[in-house]
């Protein structure tokens, strides 16, 4: 992506921003900023809005039942779609005929993968596509009611011929096994950026290896970092298959009418959806609207339209009528995406007093029928070593396809590398933190380990020592994720006549709190309360934002929001100057006030001083600018690190391996946190879907008949209210002089640690270590050697 | 879920007169005649409908039959309650706190706060197996009339370990496995009127008859759930371990009814949930208890003795020592508990 | 959704499936029924003087209690509470996200109890009084649960939140002095997948402290 911004502004100012960590090292430091952004925001505990907790702009809709999400939506006449899903993990369809879903009544639509123009009624095999996935839709219906719906999905008469199939990542990467593609397939964008990429061998099911990142590629010289080493760890590790579980189910709502497309659509990217429609059915971006008021849940899995929203597309514009199609739950849990699993070979090197001297990685993954199986970014970036590899496969197999999923590779590759981090703390002797002090370089992982240590009591005894059955044990690990941003964002800021206030952006709220940290910084700007803002946002009719995703939104929509809101009150500033002849830089806003400092008389309320402009709406337009100087990368991908440290306290019941998490000290910064009590949140459940990811959750395969056969929320295990440890948040405001807000988002680093720490306390109680998630009582039993 | 009629019935004698089937035999003879099954709170039979596995034409609703819903005690006659009562009404049941510990406590851990208020006992213990190859309409298995056993050659680490030869599947209420320990008895009703069964004899093993659970005939129903009274001598505790603590179905769960004279054991029943296709009792292991005073060594002795047998399949071994050492400690809760 | 046809409805009046017979078949007070005893529970073995009306499979009447007012819906005996409620009603607070009764975020409340809406029928709950999250703020008054959700940002994505709701405004009806294992007992069945469960567990704490005074 080209960075629109990237022209050098014109006319430049210098702004000393402040910069480091309050109580630690603030200081100021000067940048060169584009002469219209605004001026340098003060640290937070100076600020009235920013910073504070503010209730969430639309909590009282969620609260009350009002929130209207895109599965809730009605339209007249509307119909619902259903899919026809493939019952086999690999199969030619040898004849489909879907004729009598066709008549069936009700019925106003059907359409087949890949042939959504033909209306016919049947189609032979040598059209259809290869079916590689059990669960793979195949045709979809559009009727009165779902009801009617499933019913004639199952008057269509498919012949399938059933194929060989592998389903196990150990299994599709042994020579000889059913390949999933015969060619090499192209590479589509792995969401997340990690594994594959378009230039790599493909060979049998495997894909790769990628020896690089976006953090870079291999360093130094791995025989001599080996050599240098005074201890070698290497351990093999292994992680599972999670799926999302969106608690709304992937789908939108296409209303398609002859001047305009309309769709709902519950989706982390307004404009990506657009996108997509409008070049899949070759209609100006213009004609096609995109709205996202409230989405139950997407965790990196919900760009673009997905093939159930292309499907309900063509079926609104073949039945003339509106249709809604969100997936059903066991079509969710197996074709919206999942977090592959892993099989990594780690290997570390280190002198005596820790110093890293060589790591080595070399890991398999399989995404399903997809890509973006990597795992590397952790191993090849978390800490200082000189000599670093890594080989990464992609495997394909006969399962759903992988999507991004919060901190893509990280989480994987954070449970390896923070295990073995702590194997080698223990074979150096040394303590984990102090391990880390030497070899982490990063400043503020540095600060978070020392305050989130001092917070959680960090001390260690031996591994396994506690008498007794139940055995309690502590453990840290790290996260890192880079600190993207993406430049491509706008909002709109309009003043009305009357007082009230607008901020109008295409951005979506995914559940993180974006409306409200966007009323925020308005409110700041124009010394108002964030109530006093109406956010209408998740619309393509207002300014083009990006997607959710990345833990950039807070990064980038923020700046945005500030500068348009700045942009408006200096117009509105010069119309109040010139009503009352004063200078308008003598304008300030603030409690809900206007006044000039330069003369005591001119002070009135924001409404009333509303009342002086000349038209009846000020308004102004802005983007996120380039980084300030010195970061600019003309690239999406910005500079700088999250970091996290997270702290956790288990307790082992070693007779039943019942392992219960029992406390979580998260120590997390994001820039300027702008909403403390929203990134508390944020943080919790990134912690939450450690837990979750660590003991409970795990897509299970049936390698007979190639089903994902615990579809269920009943046996797709995730963590409920008795699964939830004391969680105690640290947040340590970081200023880093980025942009205008200098905010960062948090839901990505929140969810890196977790999972490790929990297994790096489970040895600590129990003195075995477990090589493989999630830790159930099945694998705590057998670590232990009972059985 | 299949367009279905719905009747509510006003009286036992009027829905075993509409019925003509159990819920298993209308999954078996789905395709060739219609199915009049009775439903109670609907939890399980809704899931059933909704995938597919059962198609009824009628539903007979029970839930309106007045009469079905006491519960009683009596020093005497012991706990007698209907087959509407729900898993919540037992759960907040004072006398069934007071004196059946175990079965408190099974009602106490089963499902969610919200599918105990709908749940019924009836329904509890005519509920089908939770097996994921069972519950999936893709996969014919021998429950459903079919010759393939997937959970044999499958995935099955939440399976059976006790005779797992024709269906691993475990039966899937927590309760019956109190009830067992409490010598529950069943009352059925049917077109001959009632017959009281014991609850060892009312469940039937997947090799007695792998499509069907219980012995309940096509036209029959549960009027009335019996269990013994307790005495001053009786002591009870349950256990039961899930893979979470807040709503999960069982992995492995305990019952344990003691009569104890001071600190020796006069009698003791152990039932097992969730290891087979039945609630199993230990009998073996009872009889290590019987007449001794019940120490920890006696406690794992009888636990050791109790898992003698288990056939485990390929991912469930870790079952027999889960069972193993729950039952040590159930074991002692009860003998604590005083 | 639209009612069904004057024929249809004709059709079932012909069936002796009235809405009047329905609704009377539903409060069960038939005159002519006999309770008989058996041990010491006793049902009714008897038959009415009519025999039990047949619904189905078409659209019938229900008539309930919702949010404190009588409604009237035509829906097939297929129909679940939840989309009664969600497609029938337009009360899309109420979700459905699992549709078996895993998650709970389809809980209202059935005479004052917590249950999930997507395992009942609708045609089960004639005559009984149901509560959903659009009801438990009536006339701009919120609940105290509810306040406490939004001061402690007990909500993220939302989607579960009316459950939440649901599961935590009737503990504090039955309990208005819970501890955090109470809370946690009472949301054990509510999923959340955005992690919001530390605020709901605080949010109703105090929420109960704030109703006690």
């Amino acid at each position: 992506m080209a960075n629109p911004n990237n022209k050098k502004a014109l006319e430049t100012q210098k702004l000393k921003l402040p910069f480091g960590i309050p109580g630690h090292n603030l200081t100021e430091i000067e940048r060169e900023a584009a002469a219209d952004e605004p001026p340098a925001l003060p640290i937070n505990e100076k600020l009235s809005v920013v910073g504070q907790r503010v209730k969430r702009v639309d909590a009282l809709q969620k609260v009350t039942g009002a929130a209207k999400y895109t599965a809730d939506i009605q339209l007249p006449g509307m119909l619902y779609g259903w899919f026809l899903h493939s019952p086999y993990p690999h199969a030619r369809i040898k004849s489909l005929d879907v004729s009598a879903a066709r008549k069936y009544p009700g019925v106003f639509g059907v359409i087949v993968q890949g042939h959504e123009a033909e209306q016919k009624d049947s189609f032979g095999g040598n059209e259809l596509p290869l079916l590689r996935y059990a669960g793979q839709p195949v045709a979809a219906v559009a009727a009165e009611s779902v009801a009617i719906a499933k019913e004639a999905v199952r008057l269509i008469r498919a012949e399938y011929e059933p194929m060989p199939f592998v389903v196990q990542l150990d299994e599709a990467r042994k020579p000889g096994a059913p390949l999933v593609y015969e060619e090499t397939i192209e590479d589509k964008g792995n969401a997340g950026d990690v594994g594959v990429k378009a230039a790599d061998e493909q060979k049998g099911n495997l894909r790769g290896p990628t020896t690089r990142s976006f953090a870079g590629g291999p360093r130094g010289d791995m025989e001599k970092g080996f050599a240098e080493a005074d201890v070698i760890v290497e351990q093999e590790y292994r992680t599972q298959v999670q799926t999302h579980c969106c608690l709304e189910t992937h789908g939108l709502l296409a209303d398609w009418k002859q001047d305009m497309l309309t769709v709902y659509a519950s989706t982390q990217s307004t404009k990506d959806v657009r996108d997509e429609l409008a070049e899949l059915f070759a209609l100006p971006t213009s004609k096609v609207r995109v709205i996202t008021e409230f989405m139950g849940g997407g965790f990196g899995s919900k760009f673009g339209p997905g093939y159930m929203g292309v499907a309900a597309t063509w079926l609104s514009k073949l039945s003339g009528r509106p249709v809604k199609l969100m997936l059903g739950r066991e079509a969710e849990q197996i074709s919206a995406g999942n977090r592959p699993n892993s099989h990594q070979f780690l290997k570390v090197g280190a002198k005596k007093d820790g110093t890293l001297t060589a790591v080595s990685l070399l890991s398999y993954g399989t995404a399903g029928i997809g890509l973006g199986a990597g795992v590397g970014r952790v191993a090849q970036d978390m800490y200082v070593c000189p000599n670093f590899k890594m080989e990464q496969y992609d495997v394909f197999t006969h399962a759903g396809p992988g999507a991004a999923f919060r901190a893509p590779g990280n989480v994987q590759g954070a449970f390896a590398m923070e295990s073995l981090i702590d194997e080698l703390a223990e074979k150096l002797d040394m303590d984990p933190l102090a391990l880390r002090d030497k070899i982490d370089a990063s400043e503020i992982r540095g600060v978070q380990r020392k305050q989130g240590a001092e917070k959680f009591g960090w001390k260690r005894k031996k591994a396994g020592s506690d008498p007794g059955p139940v055995k309690r044990g502590i453990g840290v690990a790290q996260a890192t994720w880079p600190r993207f941003v993406e430049m491509d964002s706008s909002v709109m800021v309009r003043i009305n006549k009357g007082g009230s206030v607008e901020v109008m952006s295409g951005v979506q709220d995914i559940g993180t709190g974006t409306k409200t940290i966007l009323a925020q910084v308005v409110a700041e700007e124009l010394g108002l309360k964030a109530e006093d803002i109406t956010v209408k946002i998740g619309d393509t009719t207002y300014p083009d934002a990006l997607g959710s995703g990345g833990s950039m939104t807070a990064e980038a929509i923020t700046p945005a929001g500030r500068n348009a809101a700045y942009q408006a009150r200096l117009k509105f500033a010069s119309h109040l100057a010139a009503a009352w002849g004063v200078d308008a830089e003598t304008i300030e806003m603030k409690n809900g006030e206007v006044l000039s400092s330069s003369d005591a008389s001119k002070k009135m309320t924001f409404a009333e001083a509303t009342k002086h402009m000349p038209t009846s709406q000020v308004l102004a337009t802005a983007s996120r600018s380039a980084n300030y100087n010195g970061f600019e990368s003309g690239q999406w991908l910005g500079h700088g690190r999250l970091g996290a440290v997270q702290f956790a306290e288990v307790s082992v019941d070693t007779e039943t391996g019942f392992v219960k998490v029992e406390r979580v000290v998260a120590a997390h910064s994001c820039g300027r946190p702008i909403n403390p009590m929203q990134v508390e949140s944020q943080i919790n459940g990134g912690v939450i879907m450690g837990v979750g990811y660590a003991l409970y959750e795990d897509r299970i395969m049936d390698l007979n008949t190639g089903h994902h056969i615990n579809t269920g929320l009943d046996t797709y295990k995730l963590p409920h209210a008795r699964e939830i440890p004391q969680i105690e948040t640290h947040i340590i405001e970081h200023y880093d002089a980025h942009s205008s807000t200098d905010a960062s988002g948090i839901g990505e680093p929140a969810n890196i640690a977790t999972a490790a720490a929990i297994a790096n306390a489970v040895y600590n109680a129990i003195g075995v270590r477990i090589y493989e998630l999630p830790i159930t009582p099945q694998k705590v039993l057998a670590a232990l050697g009972s059985i | 879920m299949n367009r279905f009629e719905y009747v509510q019935a006003p009286s036992v004698k009027e829905a075993i007169d509409m019925m003509n089937s159990t819920v298993p035999e209308a999954l078996i003879k789905k395709a060739t005649s219609p199915a009049y099954v009775v439903k109670a709170g609907g939890t399980d039979l809704l899931d059933l409908i909704k995938e597919g596995l059962v198609e009824p034409a009628r539903l007979i609703d029970l839930s309106k039959i007045p009469g079905l819903d006491k519960l009683t005690y009596d020093n005497k006659a012991g706990l007698q309650f209907g087959p509407l009562v729900t898993i919540a009404g037992l759960e907040n049941s004072e006398e069934v706190k007071k004196n059946y510990r175990a079965l408190h406590e099974s009602a106490a851990h089963a499902a969610t706060p919200q599918l105990r208020n709908m749940a019924t006992m009836g329904g509890n213990l005519m509920q089908r197996p939770r097996c994921w190859y069972f519950r999936s309409s893709e996969h014919k298995c021998r429950k459903k009339g079919g010759f393939t056993c997937y959970a044999q050659i499958g995935q099955n680490q939440y399976h059976g370990i006790f005779n797992t030869n024709v269906c691993p599947c475990v039966h899937p209420s927590s309760l019956a496995t109190a009830l067992l320990a409490f010598d529950g008895q069943v009352e059925l009703t049917g077109p001959q009127g009632r017959r009281i069964v014991p609850l060892s004899e009312f469940f039937l093993s997947s090799e007695e008859n792998v499509t069907q659970e219980t012995v309940a005939e096509s036209k029959e129903i549960i009027t009335n759930i019996i269990l013994p009274p307790v005495d001053a001598s009786t002591r009870s505790a349950f256990v039961k371990m899930g893979q979470r603590e807040s709503y999960d179905w069982s992995i492995a769960d305990v019952a344990v009814v003691l009569k104890m004279d001071g600190k020796r054991c006069r009698d003791a029943r152990i039932v097992f949930g969730a290891a087979s296709s039945v609630p199993l009792r230990r009998e073996d292991a009872e009889a290590l208890l019987k007449g001794k005073p019940v120490t920890e060594k006696l406690a794992m002795e009888a636990a050791t003795k109790a898992v003698e047998g288990a056939t485990p399949l390929k991912h469930n071994g870790y079952k027999v020592k889960l069972f193993e050492n729950l039952t040590k400690r159930v074991i002692m809760q009860a003998v604590a508990v005083g | 959704m639209k009612n069904p046809s004057e024929e249809q409805r004709s059709m079932q009046e012909e069936k002796g499936v009235s809405r009047r017979a329905f609704l009377r078949g539903a409060g069960l007070t038939t005159a002519g029924t006999v309770a008989l005893s058996t041990g010491l529970l006793s049902f009714k073995l008897e038959s009415p003087v009519k025999p039990p009306a047949v619904l189905g499979p078409g659209e019938v009447a229900v008539r309930f209690v919702l949010n404190g007012q009588e409604r009237e819906i035509w829906v097939e005996p297929r129909t679940t509470l939840a989309q009664a409620l969600r497609e029938h009603l337009s009360l899309t607070g109420t979700k459905v996200v699992c549709d078996r009764g895993s998650c709970s975020a389809c809980t209202v409340w059935l005479d004052g109890k917590p249950v999930n809406s997507c395992m009942a029928l609708a045609v089960d709950v004639a005559g009984r009084e149901i509560t959903t999250v659009e009801g438990l703020s009536q006339s701009g008054t919120l609940h105290p649960v509810q306040e406490a959700f939004i001061e402690h940002d007990a909500t993220m994505c939302g989607f579960c939140t009316p459950g939440m709701v649901m599961s935590c405004a009737a503990l504090l009806n039955r309990n208005p002095n819970p501890s955090l294992e109470d809370v946690k007992s009472a949301t054990s069945g509510n999923l959340c997948r955005c992690g919001t469960y530390p605020k709901v567990f605080e949010a109703t704490l105090a929420a109960a402290k704030k109703m006690k005074k």
